[in-house]
């Protein structure tokens, strides 16, 4: 009954259940199935949020049946309900006459599941590999990934919850996550957070000082927008043993410890770290050509310790003059090619602010290798600087040594300022966000306390930039470089998203992995610095969610175009989720270079192995291919913006899809696959037939 | 009166006419009694035909004796924009169209002129018929009738001539019930829910400050409730309005004299107060040059998403009532016209799986609406662009609301309405201005006094046609014969694009998207299909082959 009774129960939340005393709902409990998200089987929970409406015993048994028997009428996904807590199903394809939905159930359920938290459900179902190997698990004990331990488990230790109120249960520490079960309901109800995902851990309530129930305990802080609460008995002196495991291994880079990336050891059917090859994304794109060629001449980081070892460069420069180039570049970030349009030639170019200082310095050669760029697009007399800056911010750099590029100084080129405004402002604008949307939520000023987190106006901002970006290469068939003050926080965003917009193959699943891997992590994005991977100090000034703005935007551009990306948001949550978790090598460190010293291709796994070897979960069933080679213009006008509530508000029960929508689409892609399989069969056994029977019968069949 | 001393002008040429996501139109515009006509000069034949009844507002400025522009505010929340040549020709077509949309007596609405150009298969006027509709509930038991105490209309005006009521109450209780009732609605049947409980609606009772009491309307509701149960009574009003009614007349069933009901006050917005609301709404909509706007701010401060939600919590409960609870509720605010019949028909959008079908919805909507007696007339003859001071105060967007509603279920339930959501917007805006008859008057009396089942056509003979139901068919539906909740969370509910945004926003990206799920669709049937012909005929093909002897008995065997 697993997964579908609690979908079945769909009901979200108890939000509407006003009640009033008199009204007591019999029978059934009405918000069966409100579940903590992020507990791996979801349905576990027949908790309301409402005490005096949870008559759990009798309610599952109603419920169940209730649902079940709506399966016979709907058919469709419906029929998954039952059959989708077994997961040995789904062995060989169903005998014809079956309707082939009943063999996806164990597929389904692992989906549904990516729905709720994609990052738990993977787990759950490489923990089930595990424990369909060898070793048997006692009863309590969670099963655990390779190269997973446990460290120490706290019994009757009772998770506070928001939205279900208060669980008793068995609190696990392993290198890798925390788990939390409680049997107190049927199926148990189960929570595993990643402790990468940890922020900061407190203490609440003293030995001698808490009083009163559930007062005692440690509270956690994570950086996927919730706070964990849980209550320890003090006479079982549990706290201070799962304290001291959790800060361990949640800041593994605090205490001279690796990250648990490196002792995960699952074996994926797909390679996913030779998902992006340099030169080979290089060459899709048509390099080199007359005008543009490839060097190594960063091969050993030396020139620029944060860019990645192969460059694009205009042909006419040579190696003295990009050294040159980068002398009077914000460290040595030099523009480098991201992007060019495969018929006008017109390019999106990469860099760091000029050292123009105070006094206002010139560099001939940058001025010349600006020039380059704009020479290597015959079809434009002009090339566009997009300072990713509001220009007050531009302006003030200048007393930093930094500054911009003054048009007097580089002929034919237009600078504009994108007005972004820097990491600190976003992070700020996080935090707030955080505060609107967890634990719960204000009914009656939610939208204007969205508003003040200025979130979504930061998220305009962002996509507006990209968009003008994307307007001046493809319109105006005009060249542009995008920078910043660095060039890895706010220029990745607009590279990358603009090039999102301009290129189909980036909205493909393995074309996207390109995009993140070449845009984001090749050319430096600080992603152990702003993510703050193992590390304690949550208040480090260098964490920003810049990389989850950037996600929002691409979520937003999904939103508007439904059918131009491949990918579904899951796999967009499941990235988000495993930029914190550590599971993966792939966001671990700052920059290549940082990533080749510490061996990550070698001994860790690569996201993109987990997303490549199961593509079916985050492929988009209203994926048309032939937007392939269409140029996305979204719409960046507050109207068009939405909240991503389906990851910012996710762990809310009343977030739960009320129907399962995407198992449907998947469900009928899956038929159609089959349908089509199967019709191919019969047609070659017909043709066989044809040339093996006489002819007589062959005729038969016209 | 004539038309043809209201049109003053009748053509006019070389106007430019702007509308939304479309190219800017330079052709000739025509008035007749009832549209407006704009086409193209130029080779593309593109036109533009616009009711007088859908215009809501024209706002007119003069540029001088050039000429000017014009500003037609349409219901369907479309802002149109005119520019005429010729200041003599630009006051002859702002007064006629000021005059035209203020045509108010009913025999000369557009319906009464439309004449369908395609056969009747079912008639639109008799599909939904009291008797058929509640059929099952009549013959299953003996606790209902169907009563014609009000076939002239004189018991209740609003009502239709068929009501069912209790089978135990007489004809001559009901006009005592009548008198004792609001509007003279008396409680009616409007739902049975599976088991015995039942959702009635009626308007309030009348009993003032003195304390009046009607032992017969006592007597109705305690017969519909089966022993030992109690029933709820849901006034849509706050405690102090439904206390200060009493002094106008009106009040509420005091405990005392209706011990077996608990009554529970559900407040919503309703009339005028809506009516500003979505005036705010489209304010912060049209308003697309402020920047960085306070869209956020303005979208909450307009309080329509609030109106929605406290709507839906409402008919919430009173779902939770009848299915929980196995608990009879009646519903009714003062007059009953308005949210008690967006209560009512939203919760058996919830419970009952047949409402969310095209036939049941339809059904819906003339039962508790149409035959229900909602004045559409009166609270769509002004909407939101009408300057507020020319608005009365019983013009109101009670319908529009409630289509939101099920919008708001629609898009959290996607796969379990046969319709999808054009249907609603489709019903939108013929509920305003169309050339059918189902919306006209106030109340079946009204039409019937018009003639309007004879002499208009239904808009349901219309719809049904398969030439045009297809085009409103939700190809993700699969019957769902549970109960179906909806969240009623802040961030659960959206604006709805389809209806507030259109004009400002393109739709196109979502149509094509819808599109493409059609077409998925239609591509599984058409290769199951031929999976089972093939079947079939690799069955014969070996039936065939058994015969000849090319197959042996055992070899088929193995192929089974």
């Amino acid at each position: 009954m697993a997964a579908r009774g609690q979908r079945s129960a769909k009901r979200r939340s108890g939000c509407f259940l006003v009640m009033f005393s008199g009204v007591k709902p019999d029978k059934r409990s009405k918000v069966k199935g409100i579940t903590q998200l992020g507990s791996r089987s979801s349905s576990s929970s027949s908790h309301s949020s409402n005490s005096n409406t949870t008559r759990s015993n009798s309610s599952s048994g109603s419920g169940g049946s209730s649902s079940s028997s709506s399966n016979n009428k709907g058919g469709g996904c419906k029929s998954h309900s039952g059959s989708s807590s077994g997961s040995s199903s789904g062995s060989g394809s169903p005998p014809a006459g079956t309707p082939p939905h009943t063999q996806m159930a164990s597929h389904e359920s692992l989906n549904s599941e990516s729905k709720s938290s994609s990052l738990n459900s993977k787990l759950g179902h490489e923990s089930m590999t595990v424990r369909d190997g060898s070793r048997t698990l006692r009863p309590d004990e969670p099963p655990l990934v390779p190269g997973e331990q446990l460290e120490g488990t706290a019994r009757e230790v009772t998770y506070l919850c928001p939205y279900v109120g208060p669980k008793k249960g068995t609190l696990s520490v392993t290198n890798y996550r925390l788990i939390f079960r409680s049997p107190e309901t049927d199926p148990p109800f189960e929570l595993e957070v990643p402790l990468g995902v940890v922020s900061r851990i407190e203490k609440v309530g003293g030995a001698n000082t808490s009083r009163g129930e559930n007062s005692y305990g440690i509270e956690i802080f994570c950086k996927d927008i919730r706070n964990l609460r849980f209550a320890h008995k003090q006479e079982n002196h549990s706290r201070r043993m799962v304290t001291e495991k959790l800060l361990q291994y949640a800041f593994p880079a605090s205490h001279k410890l690796p990250f648990f990336a490196f002792g995960y050891n699952e074996q994926y059917q797909e390679r996913g770290w030779s998902v992006y090859e340099p030169i080979a994304e290089l060459k899709r794109q048509g390099l080199p050509t007359e005008s543009w060629r490839i060097t190594r001449i960063n091969e050993q980081y030396e020139l620029c310790e944060t860019y990645p070892a192969v460059w694009a460069v205009p042909a006419a420069a040579s190696d003295n003059d990009l050294r040159n180039v980068a002398a009077f570049r914000s460290r040595g970030r030099i523009p480098v090619l991201s992007w060019i349009h495969p018929e006008s030639q017109a390019t999106i170019t990469r860099c760091a602010q000029p050292l123009v200082g105070v006094s206002g310095k010139r560099s001939r050669d940058d001025e010349a290798y600006i020039q380059h760029i704009m020479d290597a697009n015959a079809q434009s007399h002009k090339i566009f600087i997009m300072d990713a800056r509001p220009s007050v911010n531009a302006v003030a750099n200048k007393a930093k040594g930094g500054g911009y590029e003054s048009e007097d100084a580089y002929q034919n080129a237009e600078v504009q300022f994108l007005d972004i405004h820097n990491i600190h402002v976003m992070r700020e604008s996080l935090r707030k966000l955080q505060e609107v949307c967890y634990p719960h939520i204000d009914n009656s000023h939610w939208l204007s306390n969205l508003e003040a987190t200025h979130w979504l106006d930061h998220i305009r901002c962002v996509l507006s930039g990209a968009l003008r970006i994307a307007d001046k290469v493809e319109s105006h068939k005009t060249s542009v470089v995008v920078h910043c003050s660095d060039g890895w926080d706010r220029t990745a965003q607009l590279t990358a998203l603009s090039m999102l917009m301009l290129d189909g193959y980036y909205r493909t699943i393995p074309g996207f992995a390109v995009l993140l891997e070449k845009e984001w992590l090749s050319f430096g994005h600080k992603f152990a610095q702003r993510v703050g991977h193992g590390d304690d100090r949550h208040q480090d000034a260098d964490r920003s969610p810049v990389f989850l703005q950037f996600v929002d935007c691409v979520w937003q551009i999904l939103k508007q175009f439904p059918h131009a990306f491949q990918f579904t948001e899951d796999m967009l949550i499941t990235i988000l989720d495993h930029l914190y978790s550590c599971l993966f090598g792939t966001f671990l460190y700052n920059s290549e270079r940082e990533r080749i010293e510490k061996e990550v291709k070698t001994k860790t796994v690569s996201l993109w192995s987990l997303i490549l070897s199961n593509k079916a979960d985050f492929e988009n069933p209203l994926y048309s291919a032939n937007t392939k080679h269409h140029v996305l213009f979204p719409r960046t006008s507050m109207r068009h913006l939405c909240l991503w509530d389906k990851y910012y508000c996710r762990w809310n029960p009343s977030m739960r899809q009320q129907e399962p929508v995407h198992i449907r689409y998947k469900e009928l892609l899956h038929v159609k696959e089959q349908l089509e399989k199967h019709v191919d069969e019969l047609r070659k056994e017909l043709a066989a037939r044809q040339t093996h029977d006489s002819p007589r019968v062959a005729s038969a069949i016209v | 009166m004539e038309f043809a001393e209201l049109i003053r002008i009748s053509r006019c040429d070389r106007v430019m006419l702007h509308r939304p996501h479309h190219r800017v139109l330079d052709g000739t515009l025509c008035i007749t009694g009832h549209h407006l006509i704009v086409s193209a000069h130029g080779e593309e034949p593109e036109e533009l035909w616009l009711l007088h009844s859908n215009i809501d507002a024209i706002e007119r400025r003069q540029q001088g004796m050039t000429g000017g522009t014009l500003w037609l505010k349409c219901k369907d929340l479309r802002i149109l924009q005119l520019d005429i040549i010729g200041a003599d020709q630009f006051a002859k077509v702002a007064d006629t169209l000021e005059d035209l949309i203020r045509v108010e007596d009913p025999m000369f609405q557009y319906p009464f002129f439309y004449r369908a150009m395609y056969n009747v298969l079912e008639d639109g006027w008799t599909t939904f018929l009291p008797e058929s509709e509640f059929s099952r509930v009549i013959q299953q038991g003996d606790d209902w009738r169907i009563s014609y105490v009000n076939k002239d209309y004189k018991v209740c005006s609003s009502y239709p001539a068929a009501v069912v009521v209790p089978k135990n109450i007489e004809d001559s209780d009901l006009v005592a019930i009548a008198n004792f009732r609001q509007g003279g609605r008396f409680p009616v049947l409007a739902y049975r829910h599976e088991g015995s409980a039942v959702l009635m609606r009626s308007g309030q009772p009348l009993i003032t400050a003195n304390g009046k009491r009607c032992k017969e309307d006592e007597r109705l509701l305690n017969s519909v409730l089966a022993r030992e149960k109690r029933g709820y009574i849901i006034d849509t009003r706050t405690q102090n309005l439904a206390q200060s009614a009493k002094l106008r007349g009106g009040g509420y069933e005091p405990e005392l004299h209706y011990p077996n009901w608990r009554r529970v006050h559900k407040p919503i917005d309703r009339h005028h107060v809506l009516l500003d609301s979505l005036t705010k709404l489209m304010d912060g909509v049209n308003d697309t040059n402020s920047g960085t706007d306070k869209w956020l701010s303005r979208l909450e401060s307009s309080n329509w998403m609030n109106n929605i939600k406290e709507t839906l919590n409402c008919a919430c409960l009173v779902a939770q009532c009848l299915d929980q609870d196995g608990a009879s509720v009646l519903v009714h605010d003062t007059d009953g016209l308005d949210s008690a019949l967006q209560v009512t028909s939203l919760a058996q959008i919830i419970l009952n799986p047949d409402c969310r079908t095209v036939r049941g919805f339809e059904a819906l909507i003339e039962r508790e609406w149409i035959q229900g007696g909602h004045p559409f007339a009166t609270r769509h003859a002004r909407s939101c662009y009408t300057p507020s001071a020319q608005r009365s105060k019983i013009n109101a967007p009670t319908f529009l609301l409630f289509l939101d509603c099920v919008y708001q279920i629609h898009s959290q339930f996607s796969c379990s309405f046969e319709f999808a959501e054009n249907f609603l917007v489709m019903l939108f805006e013929h509920s305003y201005s169309s050339q059918f008859g189902t919306f006209l008057g106030n109340n079946e009396g009204e039409r019937k006094n018009m003639k309007a089942p004879e002499r208009t056509a239904s808009l349901w003979s219309y719809i049904n046609r398969h030439e045009v139901l297809p085009k409103y068919l939700n190809p993700l539906y699969e019957p769902n014969q549970r109960v179906i909740w909806p969240s009623v969370a802040p961030m659960s509910l959206q604006l709805w694009a389809g209806v507030f945004l259109r004009w400002v926003v393109d739709q196109g990206p979502q149509e094509a998207a819808w599109l493409v799920v059609k077409e998925l669709r239609e591509r599984d049937a058409a290769l199951r299909s031929k999976v089972s012909r093939l079947r079939r005929q690799l069955q014969d093909l070996e039936r065939e082959a058994l015969e000849v002897g090319i197959l042996s008995p055992t070899m088929e065997l193995e192929v089974a």
